[in-house]
């Protein structure tokens, strides 16, 4: 049967089978290569969100958006098996490949930061301009750092998100007030992004008189956190905030469910997941606060429509990393789009330098510009809880209910 | 919560971590005791065993901790899983004994450990790549009963894991102190070429010990998600590192010294994160190791291995 979803993806198939087909050889193909986690304890978000970037690329070149140019996708996996989640040898690799690879002109991820942390110094070398739409680890885009993360001088690791910089320490706001918590304890995963997170949460908290009761840190490959919740529980912090991905998340959502259910448990980004809805399932999760780096916009009107298109493409609700994915996708189209326009070469250099100067008024994030860091100049930390809602499915993301903005450090 | 409730509640943590980690210490042991070899398969073996368990509890209806069992369904539904879980690990452990180590048994050097090594790597990846990476929720059916010690909470999970366990190695025990294979079993230890002069058939000796090792660690998989109430491709490792450090601190190839090692090293785990803070639970474990190897080398009730003379 032909239905309306079948006719579309038919339709999408061929478009793209004609793009990529020699009949239009006059084409200049741009690849892009997309670095996500898909192996490993985030693989379903990584796909949700690489999907996102897919989606703009394909109805780009659907709509021969930008002339003589077809956009090609090249997907590259940073998550090995032995890890388990993100890999920052693997991700490396890829970064080398990318680089290697001379019609890849510009870059879509990682998702982690600590893959982020791996590819920049090769990206940079290569001057070969990524957009993360996830990792949030300020120290990729601190000058501070800037010998190590890009040693060749110019700006090529770009965000669709703010940083850990804003997301941690606004959360640490937001627990103080309206939440009036007034100890907490803080626990992270050994990763970058976690420890990061934690660290910038914990600054925060003491400053504006949050007592800090103790730091402890998970081994995400453990499976046992009984004697460390055990030990949070003997001291009777009214929160807890963990800074951390959902590996060593599924099971502190258990865990602390059943040792420590009444204390008020919150964590970033990396908790904004549905495999932690998955992985640990109501009644574990209930409750649980998740913070995301950019404004909350699937609920927005303005987005039925990209929501429409992306359901109908996949089969699956997007979430909003699926749409800071789908605004790095259009920025690196305005970008090139730009360069065609003004009748100039498409190389690696004219493109990052293109993504650099980007203003654009209307994405589905609002208006996104670029610091001289690559970070994005307008920043909203947004708050999320769980809370179960029975008529949607259990797994899916509006299982998160947006609460508020957090209040800036 | 007082010192003496937060004392008592990682002592409750600290054997049930310790009656996993024994389970687990037994396979490395009862091979190890009879082939000098170290089964690294067995970590796998394992994780795998916590698969076939979540497989078989969902067989019964049940999915995540929503259905709540009582009294016969309960007894019913983990006496038959706890079965069907032991005998597939006990199959798969029988199946690498005859198969891939026993071609091996007469060469000489690391051969057969490095097979035991592949294949962990093997069943590791056949999990990652059929059942996918993410963590699977473990069905639970059993009641949330609980009772508090002073601040200190003891829940039926734990009790549970505490008899179910006692009663494996009592029955274990029983086997190889008191049945007729049970004696071939400490003969071929002691001596397998005196073993096979007097009559023993040292091959299903042998088999017999992968077969009961390997349904050991199945029944410790399917205690892991009861207790944790999740599984994954990747719970081998971190486990199976634990239980064959208990088995070598215990003393190897000692059953006994498997069973005293894994209490050991559940209570340094839980008391260590307790103390000193669960980033460093793997520094002491593994300090407490090589302390007690240093001076005691044979562990700590001496190490039981065939005599080749």
């Amino acid at each position: 049967m032909l239905t309306r979803r079948s006719a579309f993806t038919a339709a999408a198939g061929l478009a793209t089978a004609f793009a990529a087909g020699p009949a239009l050889g006059a084409d200049k193909v741009v690849k892009v290569g997309v670095d996500m986690s898909f192996t490993g304890a985030d693989s379903t978000d990584a796909i949700r969100m690489a999907n996102g970037g897919i989606l703009a690329f394909e109805e780009a070149n659907a709509a021969h958006e930008v002339p003589g140019i077809i956009f090609q996708v090249e997907k590259y996996d940073d998550g090995s098996a032995t890890a388990g989640q993100y890999d920052p040898a693997q991700a490396a690799t890829n970064a080398r490949k990318m680089v290697s690879d001379r019609a890849i002109l510009a870059a879509l991820g990682p998702q982690m930061s600590g893959a982020g942390k791996a590819m920049s110094p090769i990206l940079s070398a290569g001057n070969l301009a990524t957009i993360t739409p996830a990792s949030t680890n300020p120290d990729i885009t601190d000058p501070k750092f800037a010998a190590q993360y890009r040693p060749a001088g110019k700006a090529i690791y770009f965000r669709t998100v703010a940083t850990d910089a804003y997301q941690g320490p606004n959360m640490a706001n937001y627990l103080a007030q309206p939440l009036k918590v007034r100890s907490v304890y803080v626990l992270d995963d050994s990763g970058a992004y976690g420890v990061g997170l934690a660290d910038a949460f914990q600054k925060q908290a003491e400053k504006i008189g949050l007592r800090v009761l103790g730091r402890d840190r998970l081994d995400p490959k453990a499976a046992d956190y009984a004697a460390v919740l055990t030990k949070i529980k003997s001291l009777g912090p009214e929160a807890l905030y963990y800074g951390g991905v959902s590996q060593a998340g599924v099971k502190l959502a258990k865990q602390s469910y059943e040792i420590i259910p009444n204390v008020i448990k919150a964590g970033g980004d990396g908790m904004q997941s549905t495999d932690l809805l998955v992985g640990a399932g109501f009644p574990a999760v209930e409750g649980w606060y998740a913070t995301i780096s950019a404004p909350h916009v699937t609920d927005d009107p303005k987005l039925a429509a990209f929501i429409r298109r992306y359901n109908d493409r996949f089969s699956v609700q997007p979430d909003d990393f699926a749409v800071t994915c789908q605004v790095g996708a259009r920025v690196i189209i305005e970008a090139v789009k730009e360069l065609v326009a003004d009748k100039r070469e498409v190389t690696r250099a004219a493109v990052r330098d293109a993504i650099q100067a980007v203003q654009m008024q209307d994405s589905l994030l609002g208006p996104i510009a670029f610091d001289e860091n690559g970070d994005l100049r307008n920043k909203i930390i947004s708050v999320f809880q769980i809370r179960k809602d029975e008529s949607k499915p259990l797994d899916s993301p509006e299982q998160y209910r947006y609460v508020g903005v957090a209040p800036s450090a | 919560m007082t010192t003496f409730d937060l004392f008592l509640q990682q002592a409750i943590n600290g054997l049930s971590l310790g009656a996993m980690y024994a389970l687990l210490a037994l396979g490395f042991t009862l091979v190890y005791g009879i082939l000098e070899l170290i089964n690294f398969s067995h970590f796998n073996v394992f994780m795998v065993g916590s698969f076939i368990a979540l497989w078989t509890l969902q067989q019964f209806g049940l999915f995540g901790q929503e259905t709540i069992l009582v009294g016969l369904p309960l007894a019913g539904v983990l006496l038959v899983t706890f079965t069907v879980t032991m005998l597939a690990t006990g199959v798969i452990g029988v199946g690498i004994e005859r198969f891939l180590l026993r071609p091996l048994r007469d060469v000489k050097g690391p051969a057969a450990m490095i097979t035991t090594i592949g294949v962990s790597y093997i069943l590791f990846n056949i999990i990652l790549l059929t059942v996918g990476a993410d963590s699977k929720n473990f069905p639970n059916p059993l009641p949330p009963l609980q009772i508090a010690i002073g601040g200190a909470v003891l829940r039926l999970r734990e009790v549970l894991i505490w008899i179910i366990a006692t009663l494996l190695m009592l029955a274990l025990t029983f086997f190889v102190q008191r049945t007729k294979l049970g004696r071939a079993m400490r003969a071929t230890a002691q001596d397998p070429e005196a073993a096979r002069m007097m009559g023993v058939e040292v091959d299903r000796v042998i088999m017999t010990a992968f077969f009961l090792g390997s349904a050991l660690a199945g029944a410790s998989g399917l205690i892991f998600g009861l207790y944790y109430n999740f599984t994954s491709f990747l719970i081998g490792f971190n486990a199976g590192l634990r239980g064959f450090t208990a088995a070598v601190l215990g003393g190897i190839g000692n059953v006994p010294g498997a069973m005293l090692g894994g209490l050991i090293i559940g209570l340094v785990e839980a008391f260590g994160g307790q103390l000193i803070g669960s980033a460093w639970a793997d520094v002491i474990i593994f300090a407490i190791l090589v302390l007690v190897l240093v001076f005691r080398p044979a562990g700590l009730l001496g190490r039981l291995a065939p005599n080749r003379s």
